[in-house]
């Protein structure tokens, strides 16, 4: 499942209006690691249609979104639950490690 | 259509697209198998200053050219990860961690090398928050900030300077004394003049620091043994290549560090099993040699197939008993013995097949019937029964063994 593409504005209505629990991804087209990562989410989130938002953001395109988070690099995951920050996952990352914490910030 | 592939290529980068290019003109079934970008290392490399005949493409540009070029020519590429191989059969089996099982005849391993590690605390702990290693990446990130380079081969130099465009400096840890980088000397002479560029020399890194993110490393002179902190908000690790053949080990040959010992043809310990490009030992770790060694081992590999065929047609599918000569043209003794036997099997009334294997020219027959001399003459039974003559007497046994058998 392709994940949904977010900027600025759609990534404010997604992660604070609507407030689901859910995980964004930050990577860029040429990051080898990310193409691994991402793959890996997009299988992930087959399994939680509905009960888990997956998302993507492209850093060269949303840069601004990028420096908002200070982040010090790509891939990382941020996960969100009711617009609050639920901490991040970052590098290359087994299926396992992303599945937990997922479990994790659903469970509050 | 059969869904056993003749060639199975695992990796996409340069050397497996240029091995997909081979086999797919040949008409081969071919599959490329790739877990990550298609173009391997070569897609995250900015510049690409020299493959012969492109003087300033980027890495993705000519590995995506690469890449359609192969499914021009009709070659699969798919995304999955090679799990675990299963080379005893003739047909040998892939595992992909999606969970697929490929079937295939030749199998070209074509996994390039990933960044090393240097093992230190705090590298694990801060990789993604500060530890790095990969400039294209996220030197972005460090706008106005310092960084630590570890390594100083052409990647780490280059890196280092091409970070130098987002930091407000960069500081290189080299392990060597005072003026001796390892890179070439272009790349060394315009870091020295690069005045974001510090350098410590006769040094390593022994720990990284930080609390949510890097702060820090710990630094050791290998001169002095004095050690000192140093402030830094990112490290950058280039200290050279593993290559990633950990679900060969114990299946394929390879050396202390895991690359994959091959000859000229590209042949790895195992019949109908090649390495191509980087995961090999191997002089010269680049682009134009990885396509040279690609294109190689899918040609060696289509041979290996045809032989395979002609064995089964000619051998396996025969109505007489076969016998099997191995030779070799630079042995005298098994020329000769060509000729005798010759003779031998019309003096029989042409009762068998009598089939000439040049053993300098294919293993692959005399593998699967653990032949190691020259000559060697094989009487088939059966399809795995079968009797040798190998000895100083072998054509008067043969010759006795002909009268009572036949
Ligand atoms: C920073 C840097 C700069 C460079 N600059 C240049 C340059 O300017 N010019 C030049 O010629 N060369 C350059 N090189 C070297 C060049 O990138 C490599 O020599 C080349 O990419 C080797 O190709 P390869 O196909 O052997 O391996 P790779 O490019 O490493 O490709 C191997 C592929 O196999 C995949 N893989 C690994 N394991 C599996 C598995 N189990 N299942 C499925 N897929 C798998 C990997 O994901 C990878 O995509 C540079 C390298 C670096 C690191």
């Amino acid at each position: 499942m392709k994940l949904k593409s977010l900027n600025a504005i759609t990534f404010e209505e997604e992660i604070y209006d609507n407030g689901q629990p859910c995980l964004v991804v930050f990577s860029r087209k040429n990051c080898h690691v990310c193409a691994e990562v991402v793959p890996m989410l997009e299988e992930a989130a087959e399994n939680y249609i509905d009960s888990f938002g997956f998302f993507y953001v492209d850093v060269e395109d949303e840069s601004d979104l990028f420096k908002r988070f200070s982040l010090r690099g790509v891939p990382q995951i941020l996960f969100f639950n009711n617009g609050e920050y639920q901490g991040k996952l970052g590098g290359l990352l087994e299926e396992e490690r992303v599945v937990e914490k997922i479990e994790e910030v659903r469970m509050g | 259509m059969s869904n056993i592939y003749d060639i199975v290529i695992i990796g996409g980068g340069p050397a497996g697209l240029s091995a997909g290019i081979y086999g797919g003109r040949a008409k081969l079934k071919t599959a490329i198998l790739e877990k990550g970008t298609v173009g391997g290392m070569a897609a995250t490399t900015r510049e690409m200053v020299n493959y012969p005949g492109f003087k300033t493409s980027t890495g993705p540009e000519l590995t995506k050219a690469m890449a359609d070029h192969a499914r021009e020519f009709g070659t699969e590429i798919n995304k999955d990860e090679v799990k675990d191989i299963d080379l005893n059969g003739e047909i040998k089996v892939i595992k992909t961690k999606k969970g697929k099982e490929y079937q295939t005849r030749a199998i070209i391993i074509a996994v390039g090398s990933q960044p090393r590690l240097l093992n230190i605390p705090g590298e694990k702990e801060f990789r993604g928050d500060g530890v790095s290693y990969c400039a294209t990446c996220d030197a972005e990130c460090y706008e106005g900030l310092h960084v630590v380079v570890v390594g100083n081969g052409d990647a780490a130099i280059e890196e280092a300077m091409f970070i130098t465009k987002y930091a407000s400096k960069v500081t290189i840890i080299v392990i060597h004394d005072e003026g001796t980088l390892d890179c070439n000397k272009l790349s060394a002479e315009k870091a020295f003049k690069n005045d974001k560029i510090e350098f410590i020399w006769k040094s390593v890194v022994t720990e990284i620091k930080g609390e949510n993110a890097v702060t820090g490393v710990t630094i050791k002179n290998l001169k002095t043994g004095i050690i000192q902190e140093l402030q830094t908000d990112g490290v950058f690790i280039y200290v050279g290549m593993v290559p990633e053949t950990g679900f060969l080990k114990g299946k394929v040959e390879m050396d202390e560090r895991g690359y994959l010992s091959c000859n000229g043809l590209m042949e790895t310990s195992v019949s109908g099993v090649y390495a191509a490009g980087d995961v090999r030992t191997k002089y010269l770790r680049q682009v134009s040699t990885a396509v040279g060694d690609g294109a190689t081992a899918a040609v060696a590999a289509e041979r290996y197939i045809a032989e395979q065929e002609s064995f089964r047609n000619y051998v396996l599918n025969s109505d007489k008993p076969i016998l099997m000569a191995f030779w070799d043209p630079v042995v005298q003794e098994s020329l000769d013995l060509l000729s005798v036997l010759e003779k031998t099997v019309a003096d029989h009334g042409d009762a068998v097949n009598l089939i000439k294997i040049d053993m300098s020219r294919t293993k692959m027959i005399a593998q699967k019937y653990n032949v190691s001399k020259v000559p060697t003459v094989l009487y088939l039974q059966g399809k795995d029964e079968f009797t040798v003559f190998d000895d100083e007497n072998c054509i008067a046994k043969l010759d006795a063994f002909l009268k009572r058998n036949i």
